[in-house]
């Protein structure tokens, strides 16, 4: 990658905060979060549980609404769209990685992997050759034609991020992808998004309780109490 | 996609969509078998009186019909009633003289309109001589031979063979009277032809009644029913002056009778289309509650509301559309056999003869039927799918995720 690119902000948000009231109580689940995201980041969001990890990665998805403060998004402020602006920001913009459900049961791996490009309306051969390329990349081949109650854990997981990849989006966002899955498959994954990290250049942003994915990360952003507490680059 | 989608996931549960793809193919089933039987009592009930009673066109007086009086007749009937025949249209005419008049056997007496008619060409029209419960149709040389209903016969307590009395008023208003034998007893569809209806030869009655090729009406009857207004503008010109009436006008009844099953039709169309709105709902409500996180994380990636919308939406007609046309095919074989085999209701045609009906019971349904009940099918699987459709795009993708 060059070094331009690696440079470019795909993310920032200032100063977020975010309230829950559903309660008698109201809960802040963020207070004053400023982060900054690079392209070609490949970032572990920290914390223990209740940290606001969560409510962090949907609002900089555009699936939540921050009760003040702003995000940006490759100059684009977010907080700013309607819902179903929203919603076509999300599919030409961001990649989405969840604990699990991320497949159609009904379409095969392949098929799975198309669905996005398919909403983007991209024409089918590219589709088609890319969503192969990237199940071989991913040594899913075999299974491209297979449904996902037939695919292990981590390969429906696998088959997830390079659906997101598929779609070509400014960063994924993965919110705890490996919870569900045992500790091999788990590292198998993050491997897995660590290579397309470098080979695609994909900026990762993804959630974490695990110490062995911790460990793969980049850069790890620790929340406690809604708070940044802690921001480190690793080499 | 979304049609691949929409498709795949009826089969997801394929014992649940089963379910609905069956009450679906019922419910047309049903509704076309209903307005055959429907429609094969109307019809049978309208060509039966048309083809005893009614006939396709009558020509009288204009005065005749509100004031059945002698005088109101056409003149040169007879000659005229042949000239009709000769139309290519006309399969059948038949002149008749009548007279309102009272019937008197030693027992008893009553009223009746009595018909002078021409056998040979009447029984073309009313095919009266297959009718006969008892008796012939005036083929003996008898003098005076008369046919009664064989409810009036029976009111008369009168039998073939007897001796009846005919009364009535001659052209001067002085009553004159006759001596006539019952010959037959006819037994038609028609409760009023039963009950109170006497056939006499015309020679016989206006004899008595000093008029010679006078009658009061004509009876046609064609070859196709939809010949009728052609028919009646070929005749309008020949009988200048004179009322010309399709069997429409002359039997009211008939016409609403006929009107009747087409409410029936909307009615039970409405009826079907509920009770399949409900299941439907229910069914594709059960199917979006359970895919609610699926439904949840399509939104968060990027499928918008139109598209998530439409999905639901094509499911259900898909259920329909499977099971539509199983449920028009079923009803169609059904009609066709039974349109030939026709349903065998003499165990209760006794009761039914009483209304007019004949035994055998021929359903049929318009085409127009089968394009109803798929379109209402269609429109109904639409109208099931808006809510669960509906509720599918109201979800928040974040609390559809964490539903667990
Ligand atoms: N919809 C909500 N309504 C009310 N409170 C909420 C809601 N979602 C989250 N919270 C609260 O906000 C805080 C942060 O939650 P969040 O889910 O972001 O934490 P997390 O770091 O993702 O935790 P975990 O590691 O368990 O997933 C918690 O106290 C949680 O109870
Ligand atoms: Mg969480």
């Amino acid at each position: 990658m060059e070094t331009t690119e690696e440079q470019k902000t795909v993310i920032r948000t200032t100063d977020i905060s975010k309230t829950y009231h559903e309660s008698k109580i109201p809960v802040q689940a963020l207070k004053d979060v400023d982060l900054e995201i690079r392209h070609g980041e490949f970032i572990a969001i920290v914390g223990p549980s209740g940290s606001g990890k969560t409510t962090l990665l949907n609002i900089i998805g555009g699936l939540d609404n921050p009760t003040t403060g702003s995000i940006i998004i490759d100059g684009t402020d977010i907080s700013k769209l309607k819902e179903s602006q929203m919603i076509d920001f999300r599919l030409h913009n961001i990649g989405f990685v969840f604990q699990q459900y991320n497949l159609i049961p009904v379409l095969t791996a392949r098929e799975n992997v198309e669905f996005i490009m398919l909403l983007q309306k991209k024409h089918k051969n590219e589709m088609e050759s890319r969503a192969m390329s990237l199940l071989e990349e991913v040594g899913l081949t075999d299974k491209a034609n297979v449904r996902p109650s037939e695919l292990s854990g981590g390969q429906q997981q696998r088959v997830a991020v390079i659906r997101a990849l598929a779609s070509r989006p400014k960063f994924i966002l993965a919110d705890e992808p490996t919870a569900n899955l045992d500790s091999t498959s788990a590292a198998n994954l993050l491997d897995m998004m660590a290579r397309m990290n470098r080979e695609e250049g994909m900026t990762f942003v993804f959630s974490t309780h695990d110490q062995r994915v911790i460990d793969k990360a980049r850069r790890v952003v620790t929340l406690e109490d809604g708070k940044i507490i802690s921001d480190e680059v690793r080499s | 996609m979304l049609i691949t989608i929409a498709w795949r996931n009826v089969w997801r549960n394929w014992g649940r969509s089963l379910v609905v793809i069956g009450s679906i193919v019922i419910g047309i089933w049903a509704l076309i078998f209903m307005l055959g039987f429907m429609n094969g009592f109307t019809i049978s009930y309208v060509n039966g009186s048309i083809r005893n009673e009614v006939s396709h066109i009558q020509v009288h007086h204009p005065d005749f019909r509100e004031d059945y009086d002698i005088e109101f007749n056409i003149t040169d009937g007879v000659a005229r009633t042949k000239e009709i025949l000769k139309l290519p249209e006309v399969k059948a005419a038949a002149p008749r003289s009548i007279v309102n008049g009272m019937l008197s056997s030693p027992r008893k007496a009553g009223g009746a309109r009595i018909m002078g008619i021409i056998p040979e060409l009447e029984k073309e029209v009313t095919r009266h001589d297959s009718l006969l419960a008892e008796g012939v149709y005036f083929t003996g040389d008898q003098r005076n031979p008369v046919i009664l209903g064989i409810d009036l016969a029976e009111d008369l307590r009168t039998e073939v063979g007897s001796k009846i009395i005919l009364t009535f008023q001659n052209e001067n208003h002085d009553l004159v009277a006759g001596a006539f034998r019952v010959t037959g007893l006819l037994n038609t569809t028609s409760p009023i032809i039963n009950k109170s209806r006497a056939y006499v030869r015309m020679e016989d009655l206006n004899r008595i009644l000093g008029t010679d090729d006078d009658v009061h009406e004509i009876a046609v009857y064609l070859n196709d029913p939809e010949q009728v207004p052609v028919v009646m503008d070929e005749l309008q010109p020949r009988f200048d002056g004179m009322d010309i009436e399709s069997w429409r006008s002359i039997s009211p009844d008939l016409e609403l009778f006929l009107s009747m099953t087409d409410s029936f039709l909307w009615i039970l169309v409405g009826i079907i289309m509920v009770a399949l709105v409900f299941g439907i709902i229910n069914t594709m409500l059960m199917a979006v509650l359970e895919r609610y996180r699926e439904l949840g994380m399509l939104m968060a990636v990027g499928m918008n509301r139109i598209r998530v919308f439409l999905m639901i939406v094509i499911e259900t007609l898909f259920l329909s559309l499977v099971g539509g046309p199983i449920g028009v095919l079923a009803g169609f074989l059904t009609m066709h056999w039974l349109g030939i085999q026709g349903i065998d209701l003499s165990a209760y045609s006794e009761g039914l003869r009483e209304f007019g009906y004949s035994s055998i019971l021929y359903p049929y349904v318009a085409d127009k039927t089968y394009l109803i009940a798929s379109s209402g099918v269609i429109i109904t699987a639409i109208l099931g799918a808006l809510y669960p459709a509906y509720k599918a795009i109201r979800l928040n993708p974040i609390e559809a995720l964490h539903t667990v």
